[in-house]
């Protein structure tokens, strides 16, 4: 079967920005950070730094009956949130095919870590002996990917990629590629992460790569990175079937490059990133002066920052001065496995409205990163393709590549 | 001479990069060790415990040679109450942004 055109006909989110879709657009384009200190999380006197992204207002019990939201950890939780109504949104009706053969790709990369750290707390804290039966079952990654095939009936291949920050990319390029071979005739993917546990927080801290005031990517002040959390999926079909039952089209799915640095656990090398951007735009048949807006991975820490900035030169060339680049990772924090869900939304989103979202927190430039980051304000431009970019610990880039239509 | 400090501080980088503490002097740059950022979080908690201290990001950044550790080190140690607890925030909480 020659390659199909992937369409995206769904989207679903929930995020520090807003608890479904036209909340999160209306934060991204009026570039409104959700960071500010933490709350309703155990021992935070034990942390050095008090801010972070969180989900503000979400009430489970708004959308799980019969006491089942006991049996879900709240990362799972945000994955059958956003699926809902990203299948919603799309308004596909599922066929007994689709059922049999619809994709789940899901990426996560810490899992249930509500649970496991419950059960811990069970165990040696509180000196129970025992703890809660569910655990494992909450506490497996592949929880949300699980929970999404049971609630929407979707039996096809169904399973969840961890790369730590890159899980999100990678889980939607593969769904990317299934439906444009055809190996399925629609797929959910994204990311979801709910990490927010003391013992996670304080593992983060003792990395020493989180800020303790804000997240400013790119800017010469930055001094690390902000935690988030959240859920976002997307609906993928082949484009012909899209447009012949009428449905709305957001934009194109149309290319997924993925490489390892085979360098350093934590510090980024330029070769890797840049080599995933070029594999994406080769698979989507752009040129790079094709490209007008990146979703830069633009984490806020000393490192990351400088290395994607000279990818991004090393890809485009003198190109590289007329594109936008910004990090949403400003307004709605780093959620680890969920970042490349959250952001794609928000590429997606700018494409389709014209409208890029800005780079928060900018206070001054930096001569090592010296592209325009669309400082602080929203900006309005039409441009034909974008790029999302995700690059994990362990050196693992996974690049998205998407289109208008 | 080293001091008690000093002493703990080679001792503990010792430890953590496998190497003999007779090599290590106080003006060895941590490059020359082969330390990476790797070991300097390492090295930063075992030598947090050691001292019963919390070392701050920003301290961190300027360190390059031992001797910058064993100051550092001082200096909290000099601020610190006589029983600090373990896991004592190092700096009042950021303001909200």
């Amino acid at each position: 079967m020659a390659p199909r055109k992937v369409a995206i006909t769904g989207l679903g989110i929930i995020s520090p920005l807003g608890l479904n879709l036209a909340e999160n657009w209306e934060s991204l384009r009026e570039g409104r950070p959700a960071i500010g200190p933490m709350k309703d999380i155990n021992d935070l006197e034990l942390l050095r730094f008090q801010n972070a992204a969180q989900v503000r207002g979400y009430d489970p019990l708004k959308h799980f009956e019969g006491g089942k939201e006991a049996y879900i950890d709240r990362f799972a939780q945000f994955s059958i949130v956003a699926a809902r109504e990203a299948l919603k949104d799309s308004g596909l009706e599922l066929t007994p095919e689709m059922r049999e053969q619809g994709a789940i790709v899901c990426g996560s990369a810490v899992g249930g870590q509500s649970a496991i750290e419950m059960g811990f707390e069970d165990l040696w804290r509180s000196g129970r002996g025992r703890v809660h039966p569910l655990t494992i079952p909450k506490t497996m990654a592949n929880a949300g990917a699980s929970h999404i095939s049971m609630d929407l009936g979707l039996s096809g291949p169904a399973y969840t990629v961890s790369t730590a920050c890159s899980s999100a990319n990678h889980a939607i390029g593969q769904a990317f590629r299934m439906v444009r071979d055809g190996q399925a005739e629609m797929a959910v993917t994204g990311g979801s992460e709910a990490m927010f546990t003391i013992g996670m927080l304080k593992a983060w801290e003792a990395m020493r790569v989180i800020a303790p005031d804000t997240c400013r990517p790119f800017s010469k002040d930055r001094r690390g990175m902000i935690l988030g959390e959240g859920g976002a999926m997307m609906i993928l079909e082949p484009m012909d079937a899209a447009k012949a039952r009428g449905a709305k089209v957001y934009a194109e799915i149309c290319g997924f490059g993925m490489t390892s640095d085979a360098h350093h656990l934590t510090q980024p090398a330029m070769h890797g990133p840049s080599r995933a951007m070029k594999g994406a735009l080769r698979e989507a048949g752009l040129a790079p002066e094709e490209i007008g807006y990146i979703n830069a991975h633009g984490t806020g820490t000393p490192g990351n920052d400088p290395v994607e900035t000279a990818a991004i030169r090393d890809v485009f060339g003198a190109h590289a001065n007329s594109l936008a680049v910004s990090s949403t990772k400003s307004l709605h924090g780093h959620a680890l496995g969920a970042a490349g869900a959250l952001e794609a939304i928000a590429t997606i989103l700018a494409l389709r409205n014209g409208i890029l979202p800005p780079t928060a927190n900018y206070n001054e430039p930096d001569p090592e990163c010296d592209l325009d980051y669309v400082p602080n304000k929203p900006r309005a431009k039409q441009v034909s393709a974008a790029l999302s970019n995700s690059f994990a610990f362990g050196g693992l880039n996974a690049v998205v590549a998407f289109r208008t239509v | 001479m080293a001091d008690d400090v000093a002493q703990k501080v080679i001792a503990t980088l010792a430890s953590v990069k496998r190497i003999p503490a007779d090599g290590i002097k106080l003006d060895t740059n941590l490059q020359e060790l082969g330390i990476d950022s790797l070991d300097v979080f390492t090295l930063l908690f075992e030598l947090e415990n050691a001292f019963k201290i919390s070392i701050p990001d920003d301290d961190v950044r300027s360190i390059r040679t031992v001797n910058d550790i064993v100051e550092g080190i001082k200096k909290l140690l000099a601020a610190a109450p006589a029983t600090p607890p373990p896991d004592a925030p190092a700096s009042p909480a950021a303001p909200a942004v």
